[in-house]
């Protein structure tokens, strides 16, 4: 009943896709449906290898749904398109643009303003703490300051929904909190709607307002969490504690 | 540490001069080579005269400056459409199906067996040279340029295509900067084809250029002037490979493996 | 289920008719260069006989050419076996020679410290800048152009073999050095296995620079052989059969770099590329 507040923007409707190739089919997502409504930040969890990466490729318009429908403000996805953003795990930088080039590139591309876009690029640098590296490359770059990188541009060129698919699955451990806690931080500055896909609970539960759990693969939805948790919070809390027992055992029965 | 080290290394680079240097004096004194090798006095007075003195209608820096304008005539317009035609294949299906069976066709034939047929059609003029200075920087730039287009990552260009970057600007802006490393792989190795393209191409027919002067000096029986030219032609070999590669460091300085 | 199966045949039909699509393309592309050529030259006569002979008149020349001995004085046999002995024999002297010195400059500082200098020394002078030199000294025999063979196939047999043995992992010589592995253990049992893949790179380049620096020394010195032939048969205005060389040279340079790829494939084992 709360969606009547707030709006709905994102709807995946029992959608479903088989890959076909080699002689076989591999069905890697079955009747997958839920809704984001605005500024919410979404995690989909769920194992390794069970088909967040084609989902989230899908709700980027990237590849086609097999059944059923994806639609951004009740538009079908049917392909890329600017007003979703995202952020890959491997962070997929242009290594020929400086930071600064890399920020740019979408609003650049789509011939807006250019001092517009200038202030805009700094103003994101800013936030994601990359002041003074405009000019470096990304070979320059730590993997996390290449992540900031990553999610300033996302956010940069202005989209309703950013996606973004394990982000911080390649770095280690004590960057990695680093990087959850500046994520956390940016979204509070500058709201989104997001999509984010994770293997790791912890990370779930510290960044969610909703946690979808996936089955694995085919990926189809087992159950859902709301984690209403003040924030930031805090990875030791009893609380976070309690939740993370509680999807650790949800999740361990879909093992 | 450091330079200890490059002393080291100079040390020895001036040893071994000195060491050959004694060996080829050893060679003309006192063995019966004398007779088809020229000593070291006379061909480093040779080397040193020759930038004063013509060697037969040029100075030696003539004879460097046909041979390079040669090289860079072909060069350029090897390099213009080596990387149009590379790119075309790698970046579009049907181009690689219509261009590629002819390319693998003729990519086998070493340029330089083309000198006869070129003389047929072009006369033995600079446009055959141009033509076999092209075609050996060609086949190296298109392959590479080919390569660096199709093996562009799938990831960056969904990346920029979600940014909003259309198809155009994919190409200019994706495609197109990502095969930079491998072009200039090509056009480094397209650029030492190249100078052994002219050299052949000199020693086959002309009265003027680098290679002119290694064959008239076998023609003579000069072997003082092969030597000369041998030492000028490495000489210049070795600077154009690294200014290539000091462009392609200021190009490519994004660059990871660089 | 039955549906999916429907879809995967749907599927892999389609990605077959895609797959000959682009063949058919390629295929008309080729029948089209074909006729072009032959329409210029052999139906249009737009081209002269004597720059530009038609594909029919090639192919013509070509089966001829294996029992006619005018206009070079050889059957193309001979010219090709000429060719073959000389270039086969200077790249095996190159590569015997040239991928030992590769290994042990790479392997034993001292080596590399003494021969690096002579080294980069020849390196930067192109292979067939020798070939003036080498007639001069060795006529216009096999000799000569052997010696220039030889230089074309060493340099990036050298090149190779230094590069590939300076790739051997450390961990690999520290567990080797752990098991009680000698220096002369760890050479032959990982850094040349390391090394191989890279060797081969410097026989490939080899054989495809000495197979070039053989026509460039026959156009230039020499009696027989297939550079020769097309150098000949240029002054004589023959097209038809300077075309027929310049396939026969390509097709052998194929066929060359073919079986050591076939012999790579042998010996390289459990290193991915």
């Amino acid at each position: 009943m709360e969606h009547n507040a707030v709006k709905q923007i994102l709807s995946c409707r029992d959608v479903s896709k088989t890959f076909y190739g080699d002689g076989k089919c591999t069905e890697v997502i079955r009747h997958i449906d839920f809704d984001v409504t605005e500024n919410e930040f979404v995690v989909l969890f769920g194992p390794g290898q069970c088909g967040k990466t084609t989902l989230i490729k899908m709700l980027a318009g990237l590849e086609e749904c097999e059944e059923g429908s994806i639609s951004l403000e009740n538009e079908k996805i049917t392909g890329p398109r600017p007003d979703l953003g995202v952020v890959y795990q491997t962070t997929a930088l242009f290594p020929w643009c400086t930071v600064r080039g890399n920020i740019e590139f979408g609003p650049k591309v789509r011939n807006k303003d250019k001092k517009e876009t200038r202030k805009r690029a700094d103003h994101f640098i800013d936030l994601v703490g990359l002041k003074g590296f405009e000019d470096s490359y990304p070979k320059a770059l730590s993997g996390g300051m290449r992540q900031r990188v990553g999610i300033a541009r996302a956010y940069c060129n202005d989209p309703r929904v950013l996606l973004m698919d394990e982000p911080f699955g390649h770095l280690d451990a004590q960057t990695r909190y680093m990087m959850e806690e500046a994520l956390e931080n940016i979204w509070q500055k500058e709201k989104r709607t997001v999509i984010f896909v994770t293997n790791n609970i912890e990370e779930a539960i510290y960044l969610a307002d909703r946690i979808i759990l996936l089955t694995n693969r085919p990926a189809s939805i087992k159950q859902e969490f709301k984690i209403e948790l003040p924030r930031p919070r805090d990875y030791v809390s009893p609380e976070f504690l309690k939740l993370r027992e509680i999807i650790t055992q949800a999740m361990d029965a879909t093992v | 540490m450091k330079k200890a080290v490059q002393l080291e290394k100079i040390g020895w680079v001036v040893f071994d001069l000195l060491l050959l240097l004694l060996g080829w004096i050893f060679l003309v004194t006192c063995t019966s080579a004398k007779d088809t090798f020229p000593d070291p006095v006379s061909v480093f007075s040779m080397l040193f005269t020759s930038f004063v003195k013509p060697i037969g209608t040029y100075t030696m820096w003539g004879h460097i400056m046909w041979s390079l304008y040669r090289v860079m005539v072909g060069f350029t317009l090897a390099s213009v459409t080596g990387i149009i035609v590379g790119i075309a294949m790698g970046s579009s299906k049907i181009a690689e199906a219509i261009i590629k069976p002819i390319f693998e066709f003729l990519r086998p034939i070493p340029p330089i067996a083309w000198i006869p047929l070129a003389i047929l059609w072009f006369g033995i003029d600079e446009a055959s040279k141009y033509f076999i200075i092209w075609l050996g920087a060609f086949i190296n730039v298109t392959l590479n340029s080919y390569v660096g287009a199709s093996r562009t990552d799938e990831t960056l260009i969904g990346a920029a295509r979600m940014l909003g970057a259309g198809k155009r600007k994919v190409f200019t802006r994706i495609i197109l900067p990502a095969s930079m490393p491998q072009i200039f792989a090509g056009l480094q190795v397209a650029m030492s084809s190249c100078w052994m393209a002219v050299l052949v191409a000199e020693m086959v027919r002309s009265n003027e250029g680098v290679g002119w002067i290694i064959i008239r000096g076998t023609d003579t029986g000069n072997t003082a002037q092969i030597i000369v030219g041998m030492i000028t032609i490495g000489v210049i070999g070795f600077i154009l490979t690294t200014a290539m590669s000091w462009i392609e460091r200021k190009v490519c300085s994004w660059n990871t493996t660089l | 289920m039955d549906e999916k199966q429907q879809k995967l045949l749907e599927h892999e039909k389609q990605q077959r008719a895609q797959k000959r699509k682009y063949l058919m393309i390629s295929v008309v592309s080729v029948c089209v260069f074909f006729f072009v050529w032959e329409l210029i030259t052999g139906i249009l006569h737009i081209l002269p006989d004597y720059t530009m002979p038609s594909p029919v008149k090639v192919l013509d020349s070509f089966i001829k050419k294996f029992y006619t001995k005018t206009p070079d004085g050889e059957i193309l046999p001979v010219h090709i076996i000429t060719s073959l002995k000389v270039s086969l024999f200077g790249f095996f002297l190159g590569s015997v020679t040239g991928v030992p010195i590769g290994i042990m400059m790479a392997w034993h500082p001292r080596f590399e410290k003494f021969f690096r200098p002579l080294f980069d020394l020849i390196r930067p002078v192109p292979t067939v800048a020798w070939i003036p030199i080498m007639i001069l000294w060795f006529g216009i025999g096999l000799g000569a152009k052997a010696a220039v063979i030889f230089v074309s196939a060493f340099i990036p047999c050298v090149v190779n073999s230094f590069a590939g043995i300076k790739q051997t992992s450390q961990v690999h010589l520290w567990v080797a050095q752990t098991f009680g592995a000698s220096r002369r253990e760890m050479l032959f049992r990982i850094a040349i296995p390391t090394a191989l893949p890279s060797i081969f790179t410097g026989l490939r380049l080899s054989l495809g620079s000495s197979w070039m620096a053989l026509v460039a020394a026959e156009m230039l010195a020499a009696n027989k052989g297939l550079g020769y032939m097309i150098y000949t048969s240029r002054s004589l205005g023959r097209a038809d059969l300077i075309i027929v060389g310049m396939l026969t040279i390509g097709a052998i340079g194929a066929i060359l770099s073919y079986v050591l790829g076939i012999a790579e494939k042998r010996i390289v084992k459990g290193v991915s590329r």
